[in-house]
C-alpha cells in the first residue's frame, strides 16, 4: 500500500432524487495505489456515488477532483479524461453486439468510422495488457457471467483510466471467479493505479481491500485502513446499532422419526432443454420434513434445473418425482419470475395458486390475506393497494416469502433468496426460512453466497455441469466440488 | 428473345415500384435500429409527394425532390417531438402523424386545385442510360435504365450500411436500439441520437414519396402513397433489420407490385383486383412466417425514461 497522493476525492456530495435524498454530504477519499472499498446497506448511496463520480449523476452540490483535478463538467467522457472508469453492475453492454463494438462504443466522436478488425486489434491489446484471454468478435450474448465482466473491464481500461470504480463486481461471480478478479485488481493496484469497488459483503472488503468506507444514509460513517478495523466494527457502521446476528447456527433436532419423513423424493430424474442439452443427469434424492438441503454450484450448472423439478415447476424429462400438492417457490429474478412491479400488492398475492382458481376471485378474502402477510412478516409498505415496485428490494422479497409460505406448504424452494438485499433484510430472510423448517418443511435453498449457504443448510449437494453430488458441511470441500475438482 | 425482352420489362418494373418503397424502407430501418416504430412514415411519404409535385412545377422536378424529403422530414420531426422530447407512445404518435400527413395534403390540394385548377403534369426525371452497362441484356433494360434517384437509391444502401456498421455513431444508434442504458453509460444520449434517426427516416421517407411524383407519374392525386409506408415497416422485418435484408425485401415487394404488368403483357386470366391485392397480402405472409424470431433490436418501440 503506497501512499502517493489522493487519486479520487469527493467531497460533500448532496443528490436528491424527488423526495428522496441519496447523497447527504457523503465524502470518498481514496489513496492512490489502494483498492478501497466502499460498503453500505441498500439504498445508503453507493451507487449514486459511483454514478456522481462516473459523470453520470449530476450531484446538487459537493466538489469532485480526480487526480488533484477538480472536475466540472459532469459526463462520461469528462470524467473519463480526468482518468476515471466506471464498471458497472448491469446493463453497459448490448448483448446483440460483439466485444469489440461494445468497447468501440465507448469512444468519443460520433462520426469516427469503426474498422472491425483495428478495433479487434485494440480489444486484443487491452486483454493482453490486462493479461485477459478473450475473443474480440464475440457476441457478447454468447459470453458467461464472468466473461461479460471482463468485458466491462477492458471497456474501462480503453481509455487507460489511474482510477477504476466497480459495482458490485462479484454479485454474479462464483467464489473462485471472484477470487481471479481480486488477484487482477490487486495486480492492477501494484501498478500504481487505485481501484474502488462496491460490495455487500464484509468479509469481500476486509480480506480483499486495503481501506474501506462505509456509507449510512447517504453520508460517511466510517473510513478506516483494514488493519485498523474488523468485521464486527465495520457492520456496526453500516446498521448504524448493535449488529444484529449475521449467520444464525444451524439448530436441528435430528434423530426424531419425523424429522426424517422424505418430503420431495427423486428417483432418476432428469432435464433435457429444448435445445437437447442436458440440464440433470439422472438423480435420486430426498428431501426430508424438517431438514435445509443447500444446492450449491456455479453458474450454467444443474441448480436451475434442480429447484425446478424439486418446486413442481417443471416436470423431469424421465424418471419420477414425488412432490407434495403445494409447495411454495422463491425463484431467483425476483422481477421477472415473482412479482409483477406495477401491479398491486392484492394483485401479487393473487397469482400464487391463480391457475387451480375457477369463477369469481374474493377479493375482500384477498386483501385480508395481504394485509396479514404484510403484518406476518414486517413488510414495510404504504398499504395493501401499494404498487410493489414501490418496495425496496429486501421488503419485496419478504412479501413474495410471505406469499409462499402463507399456506404452510409442507416444501419450500428458495433461489438466491438474499441475493441483492442488505444485511439486516438478508438477515430477515433467512431468519423466515429456518422458522420454515422448524414448523416442519422441507426446505431446499440455493444460493451463490457459500457463508450464507453454509449457515442456513443441514445437508449439501453440489451442482457441476449436470450433475449433483452430496459433500459434507465443509466450505472447502464444497469450492473445490463446484469446480469439478475432486 | 421475347422472353427476354418480357423479363426485362418485368424487373424494370419490378425496380420502378421497389424505389420509393426502398427509400422509404432504409428510413424506417435506420428509426428502428433506433428503437423507434415509426408509423408516421405514411404521412411523410404523402407529404414527401404533395411538395415535390408543388415544387417540381415552380422550380423543376431536381428542387422538388429535395422539397420531399424536407416535407418528410418535417413530419419526422413532429413525431420526434411527441416520441422523444414528450415520451409519447410511439404507435399512437404514429398514427396520428399519418393521419396528418394525409389530411394536411388532401385539405392542401383542395386549396390549390379551387384557386388555380388540377396542376398539369410535371416534368419528370427520365431513365438515364449508362454507356455500356445499361446495354447488358435483361439486367441493364431492368436496373440501369432508370431514373436518376433510383441509382441514388442504389448508393444508400451501401452507404447507410458503413453508418450503421463502420461509424462510433451507428455503433450507438444501435447501442440506443438494443440497450439504452449502454449507450447512456458510454456517454451518449439517446433522444438526441434517436432524433436525428427520426429526421433522417422521415427525409428518407419524403424522397420515397416525391419519386412516386418526379421519377415516375408526374401527377399528384390525394392518398398516392396508398400504405406503401407500413409496406415499408413490413419490408424492414423481412429483411431482419439489415441494409442488405432490406434492400431484397424492397425488391420482392416491387416484384409482387410489378406481377400486374407481367399477367396484362401475358393475358393471365387473373383478376386485376386480387393482383393488386398481392403487395399486401405478402405482408401478412411475411409477417407470419416471421413469427417467433428474435432478430428485432431487443428495445424496439419502448419509451425511454430519460431524456
Amino acid at each position: 500500500m503506497t501512499a502517493g497522493g489522493v487519486a479520487l476525492d469527493l467531497r460533500g456530495i448532496h443528490k436528491r432524487f424527488g423526495d428522496t435524498i441519496a447523497l447527504d454530504g457523503a465524502s470518498l477519499s481514496v489513496a492512490s495505489g489502494t483498492l478501497h472499498a466502499l460498503l453500505g446497506e441498500n439504498g445508503a448511496g453507493k451507487t449514486t456515488l459511483l454514478d456522481v463520480a462516473a459523470g453520470l449523476t449530476r450531484p446538487d452540490g459537493g466538489a469532485l477532483t480526480i487526480n488533484a483535478q477538480p472536475v466540472r463538467g459532469h459526463t462520461p467522457a469528462d470524467a473519463r479524461s480526468a482518468g476515471l472508469s466506471a464498471v458497472h453492475q448491469h446493463f453497459s453492454l448490448v448483448p446483440a453486439m460483439t466485444v469489440a463494438e461494445n468497447v468501440a462504443l465507448s469512444s468519443p466522436g460520433l462520426f469516427r468510422t469503426f474498422s472491425a478488425s483495428d478495433a479487434a486489434e485494440r480489444v486484443r491489446a487491452i486483454a493482453t495488457a490486462a493479461g485477459f484471454r478473450i475473443d474480440p468478435s464475440a457476441l457478447v450474448a454468447n459470453l458467461p457471467v464472468a466473461a461479460q465482466q471482463r468485458v466491462e473491464i477492458i471497456k474501462a481500461l480503453a481509455s487507460d483510466p489511474a482510477v477504476l470504480m466497480l459495482d458490485e463486481p462479484t454479485a454474479a461471480l462464483s467464489p473462485s471467479e471472484a477470487a481471479d478478479l481480486f488477484v487482477w485488481l490487486r495486480a492492477f493496484v501494484d501498478r500504481g493505479r487505485t481501484v474502488v469497488f462496491i460490495t455487500h459483503r464484509i468479509r469481500e472488503a476486509m480480506q480483499n481491500a486495503d481501506v474501506v468506507t462505509v456509507l449510512r444514509s447517504g453520508r460517511t460513517v466510517m473510513t478506516s485502513a483494514v488493519r485498523d478495523t474488523d468485521e464486527s466494527s465495520v457492520l456496526t457502521a453500516i446498521l448504524g446499532e448493535a449488529p444484529i446476528r449475521l449467520h444464525g447456527t444451524p439448530t436441528r433436532n435430528l434423530g426424531s422419526a419425523a424429522a426424517m419423513t422424505p418430503v420431495l423424493v427423486l428417483r432418476n430424474s432428469t432435464v433435457i432443454d429444448a435445445g437437447g442439452v442436458t440440464r440433470l443427469s439422472p438423480l435420486s434424492l430426498a428431501v426430508h420434513a424438517g431438514e435445509v438441503l443447500g444446492v450449491a454450484g456455479i453458474d450454467g450448472g444443474a441448480q436451475h434445473a434442480l429447484l425446478r423439478v424439486l418446486a413442481g415447476r417443471r416436470r423431469p424429462d424421465s424418471g419420477t418425482a414425488e412432490l407434495p400438492t403445494t409447495i411454495g417457490f422463491v425463484p431467483e429474478d425476483r422481477l421477472h419470475d415473482s412479482i409483477i412491479a406495477e401491479l398491486s400488492l392484492v394483485e401479487n398475492l393473487a397469482l400464487r395458486g391463480a391457475g387451480k382458481r375457477h369463477g369469481r376471485i374474493r377479493w375482500s378474502d384477498l386483501t385480508n390475506a395481504t394485509r396479514q402477510a404484510i403484518r406476518g412478516f414486517g413488510v414495510q409498505a404504504r398499504d395493501e393497494y401499494a404498487p410493489a415496485s414501490s418496495l425496496s428490494g429486501g421488503n419485496q422479497q419478504k412479501f413474495v416469502l410471505a406469499r409462499e409460505l402463507a399456506d404452510s406448504p409442507a416444501a419450500f424452494v428458495a433461489e438466491n433468496p438474499t441475493r441483492g438485499l442488505d444485511v439486516r433484510a438478508a438477515s430477515d430472510v433467512l431468519e423466515r426460512i429456518r422458522s420454515a423448517r422448524d414448523r416442519g418443511a422441507a426446505v431446499v435453498v440455493y444460493s451463490s453466497d457459500l457463508d450464507e449457504l453454509l449457515s442456513i443448510a443441514d445437508r449439501i449437494v453440489v451442482c457441476f455441469g449436470s450433475s449433483v453430488h452430496e459433500t459434507p458441511l465443509d466450505a472447502a470441500v464444497i469450492g473445490r466440488a463446484m469446480v469439478g475438482a475432486r | 428473345m421475347a422472353e427476354m425482352v418480357l423479363v426485362g420489362n418485368f424487373l424494370e418494373a419490378a425496380v420502378r415500384s421497389a424505389t420509393p418503397l426502398g427509400f422509404a424502407a432504409l428510413g424506417a430501418l435506420i428509426a428502428e435500429r433506433a428503437g423507434v416504430v415509426n408509423i408516421g412514415i405514411e404521412g411523410s411519404l404523402v407529404c414527401g409527394a404533395f411538395a415535390s409535385f408543388v415544387v417540381a412545377g415552380l422550380l423543376g422536378p431536381e428542387v422538388g425532390f429535395l422539397a420531399g424529403g424536407l416535407a418528410g422530414m418535417s413530419l419526422g420531426l413532429v413525431f420526434a417531438v411527441f416520441v422523444v422530447a414528450l415520451r409519447a407512445q410511439q404507435i399512437i404518435v404514429g398514427a396520428a402523424v399519418s393521419m396528418l400527413g394525409l389530411g394536411l395534403t388532401a385539405s392542401l390540394h383542395r386549396i390549390a386545385v379551387s384557386s388555380t385548377g388540377p396542376g398539369a403534369p410535371i416534368s419528370t426525371f427520365l431513365p438515364l442510360q449508362v454507356p455500356v452497362l445499361s446495354g447488358i441484356p435483361v439486367f441493364g433494360q431492368a436496373f440501369i435504365s432508370q431514373p436518376v434517384t433510383t441509382y441514388l437509391l442504389y448508393a444508400l444502401f451501401p452507404l447507410v450500411g458503413w453508418g450503421l456498421y463502420r461509424t462510433v455513431g451507428g455503433i450507438a444508434l444501435r447501442a440506443v436500439g438494443e440497450q439504452p442504458s449502454a449507450a447512456v453509460s458510454a456517454g451518449h444520449s439517446p433522444a438526441r441520437i434517436q432524433c436525428a434517426a427520426l429526421l433522417a427516416c422521415g427525409f428518407l421517407s419524403g424522397l420515397g414519396g416525391a419519386t412516386l411524383v418526379v421519377a415516375q407519374t408526374g401527377i399528384y392525386s390525394d392518398g398516392m402513397s396508398a400504405g406503401r409506408g407500413y409496406i415499408a415497416m413490413a419490408i424492414v422485418a423481412l429483411g431482419r433489420w439489415t441494409p442488405r435484408g432490406v434492400a431484397a425485401g424492397a425488391l420482392i415487394f416491387g416484384g409482387v407490385s410489378a406481377l400486374q404488368f407481367l399477367t396484362q403483357a401475358v393475358n393471365w386470366r387473373v383478376p386485376y383486383t386480387i393482383v393488386l391485392a398481392t403487395p399486401y397480402l405478402l405482408t401478412l405472409v411475411a409477417m407470419a412466417a416471421l413469427r417467433g424470431t428474435r432478430v428485432a433490436p431487443a428495445a424496439l418501440g419502448q419509451t425511454l425514461n430519460r431524456p
